[in-house]
């Protein structure tokens, strides 16, 4: 049984919501005036001015195990990360520890623009917690590993971005503590330096023994570098335990909820006076037996909703694509229809061979005469579209946006 | 609380933001160093002069405190040439305010960084004003090659045995600044409010402090009031140390004082 390095017991944060400022000041005074200090003020956990990032986390961390966290925006990862790092403090709850910690919540923390890259190797490393000595004895390595040696005496405002990440992460992947804190700091950087990141991590896990946590959306990285994961929502852990199960409930979980909703079982129907969302819903065209979205599938996106309308006016849907990343893929948009006020329904249909393996939203825009939005239903519909590779096939991950199977014919020329 | 456990460290609800740890800062104190080299690189990057006006700007300053205070205004120096007058208040000055307006925009300044990483926070202002420390050496040297200027044109200087406590004083008003400093600071973290209070405050406890006339100038039943101010036992020290020796005084209720708003 490996070494529990972290005991976490019953870790809760909350936050106060609503504008800090001349309001508290004057609760301050009065609070103050009245004799009550700031311990006896216990957060209302009904009161709609506090929010409760994290609630009763409890979860150990074992020595030489890289622990995944995932959930969706808002679910508590990032404050989890900033109290295990002693950025802000836990309302309730302990946490014990051994070893030193170092956080990457960010890469590249402190660098200054005027300075030199020598000198903001140091100026990051030595934030981040790192002896002079141990920089000195690492300088070289973090030069390669950066691959930024030409560079290393121009201040770092003329670097690219690139250059820039690839210096911070360098710095960031040479720290030498028992527990190391990732935040996300992998979604940067193109492809290929994003690989090395991933096989860095591994190794400092797997060869040097150091223990991670690590926060990611990107499901794909989390089941390369994790050996466990937990999976938080709404401030609680909801799964926990071996990598590849964790998340396969999470993506089913994401899936069970997004695939579609019928609006008319509830109260009221999202919209406003112009457009009421009736349904909607996304049909796979499932070619394989599980029933699972993969890069062959082809969907259908199905909707419905009322239209209600003074004058009359043209209406347009616009249907958008988002990945992971919140990028835009693309964007549909309808003709212009005048309609009387009803029922509208709408459909449209999306090839298989064409998204890349990874989550998907849809959202739809409601718009009138080609420029007044009406009603913009956000990310109403998710999807996971799965990697499928014939035998013959590289593995790994397929590079690029979309995934079209266009063939490529290629013929060799006769001898003359 | 369970100690029996053996674990090194422990994260729990209530602790200070600004709990003195000596010995956690003295293990950044690579950190703090860097923190000041950073700051001297930075603030001369893209000048032409680059270090020289750190003797430029208190040059300047004199100038038009000679111009106005002692052409316009007529305000006596106490027979002290002009410039021999003007130039250890305002470097003492300026020392003192640039220190206290660093320390008290600590959160402000470096929210970027304290929000991503965990090091004692006392660490930033400290290491500011050992970089201001540093930059009122440099120009001390300055006020020493002016005053031996002076010196060899036949002016009288008297080098007293106060000239030994000018760096006590300084670390004095540094310590004061700190203090002062981290107490604003903790405020104008959250009433932004105050920040446009001391910018005011600031200039107008300059003239509360004998920068641009002498000590001697007050007397009768303010008398008091104004050595409360501890500035003025400092920029007087400094002044009688070099120039006309005056009785030396109010050195040690100064020193309680900043150690209370220190500490």
């Amino acid at each position: 049984m490996a070494k529990k390095l972290i005991e976490a017991k019953n870790i809760s944060k909350y936050y106060r919501l609503g504008v800090l400022g001349s309001r508290s000041l004057q609760e301050d005074l009065s609070n103050w005036w009245s004799g009550k200090s700031k311990q006896e003020e216990l957060p209302d956990p009904e009161s709609s001015r506090h929010i409760w990032a994290l609630r009763d986390i409890s979860f150990d961390v074992f020595q030489g195990e890289v622990l995944g966290l995932i959930g969706k925006n808002g679910a508590g990862k990032s404050t989890l990360l900033k109290i295990i790092s002693r950025i802000t403090l836990p309302t309730s709850g302990r946490i014990f520890g051994n070893g030193r910690i170092a956080s990457l919540l960010e890469v590249g923390t402190g660098f200054h623009s005027e300075l030199t890259g020598r000198e903001n190797i140091y100026l990051n490393g030595h934030i981040m917690g790192m002896k002079k000595k141990e920089i000195d004895r690492k300088f070289d390595e973090i030069i390669e590993f950066s691959g930024v040696s030409r560079f290393l005496d121009t201040p770092i405002k003329r670097y690219s971005s690139g250059m820039y990440v690839r210096l911070a992460f360098a710095v960031a992947a040479h720290l030498d503590p028992e527990i190391l804190v990732i935040d996300e700091v992998l979604a940067v950087g193109d492809v290929e330096f994003q690989q090395k990141c991933q096989a860095k991590i591994k190794s400092i896990s797997k060869e040097e023994g150091k223990t991670i946590l690590f926060v990611s959306h990107s499901i794909q990285t989390l089941r390369n570098v994790c050996d466990r994961a937990l999976v938080l929502d709404k401030g609680k852990i909801i799964v926990s335990g071996e990598t590849e199960s964790v998340l396969t409930s999470y993506t089913k979980r994401n899936r069970d909820q997004f695939l579609g909703t019928d609006y008319t079982v509830q109260s009221n129907l999202p919209g406003n006076e112009y457009i009421r969302v009736k349904k909607v819903e996304l049909v796979p065209d499932y070619i394989n037996h599980e029933q699972v979205i993969d890069v062959r599938t082809g969907m259908t996106v199905l909707f419905e909703f009322i239209y209600k309308q003074e004058e009359p006016g043209d209406l347009m849907v616009n249907l958008q694509v988002f990945n992971n990343a919140g990028e835009l893929i693309f964007e549909l948009a309808s003709k212009n229809y005048r309609f009387k006020n009803g029922v509208v329904k709408g459909e449209s249909s999306i090839p298989g061979n064409f998204f890349n393996d990874g989550l998907y939203y849809i959202s739809l825009a409601f718009v009138r005469n080609s420029t007044a939005r009406l009603f913009y239903l956000d990310s109403c519909l998710s999807f996971d579209v799965e990697d499928y590779q014939d035998s013959d096939d590289l593995g790994g991950k397929w590079a690029g946006v979309v995934r079209p199977s266009f063939p490529i014919e290629l013929n060799q020329e006769p001898d003359p | 609380m369970d100690k029996t456990s053996g674990w090194q460290w422990e994260i729990s609800a209530h602790r200070a933001w600004f709990r003195f740890n000596l010995r956690e800062v003295f293990q950044y104190k690579d950190l703090v160093f860097r923190f000041v080299r950073r700051d001297i690189i930075a603030s001369y990057q893209q000048t032409i002069l680059g270090p020289i006006w750190v003797f430029l700007q208190p040059l300047f300053t004199t100038l038009v405190y000679f111009i106005i205070f002692h052409r316009v205004a007529n305000i006596s120096t106490d027979g002290i040439p002009a410039l021999l007058f003007y130039l250890p208040g305002i470097i003492i000055w300026t020392f003192y305010a640039d220190c206290i307006t660093t320390t008290m925009n600590t959160f402000q300044n470096n929210a970027y960084i304290f929000n991503k990483v965990y090091f004692p926070r006392i660490i930033v202002p400290i290491s500011s004003i050992l970089f201001h420390s540093f930059r009122i050496s440099i120009q001390l040297l300055l006020f020493l090659v002016v005053c031996s200027f002076y010196a060899w044109s036949g002016t009288t200087i008297h080098f007293s045995w106060q000239i030994l406590l000018i760096p006590v004083i300084i670390g004095l008003t540094a310590c004061f600044a700190l203090g002062c400093g981290l107490i604003i600071s903790v405020l104008t973290a959250k009433y932004r409010d105050l920040d446009n209070i001391m910018q005011f405050m600031l200039r107008l406890f300059m003239f509360a402090a004998p920068v641009v006339y002498p000590a001697s100038l007050i007397s009768g039943k303010y008398k008091f009031l104004f050595w409360l101010n501890p500035l003025t036992p400092v920029i007087e020290i400094f002044r009688s140390s070099f120039l006309n020796p005056t009785p030396f005084r109010c050195c040690i209720y100064y020193w309680e004082c900043s150690q209370l708003l220190s500490s």
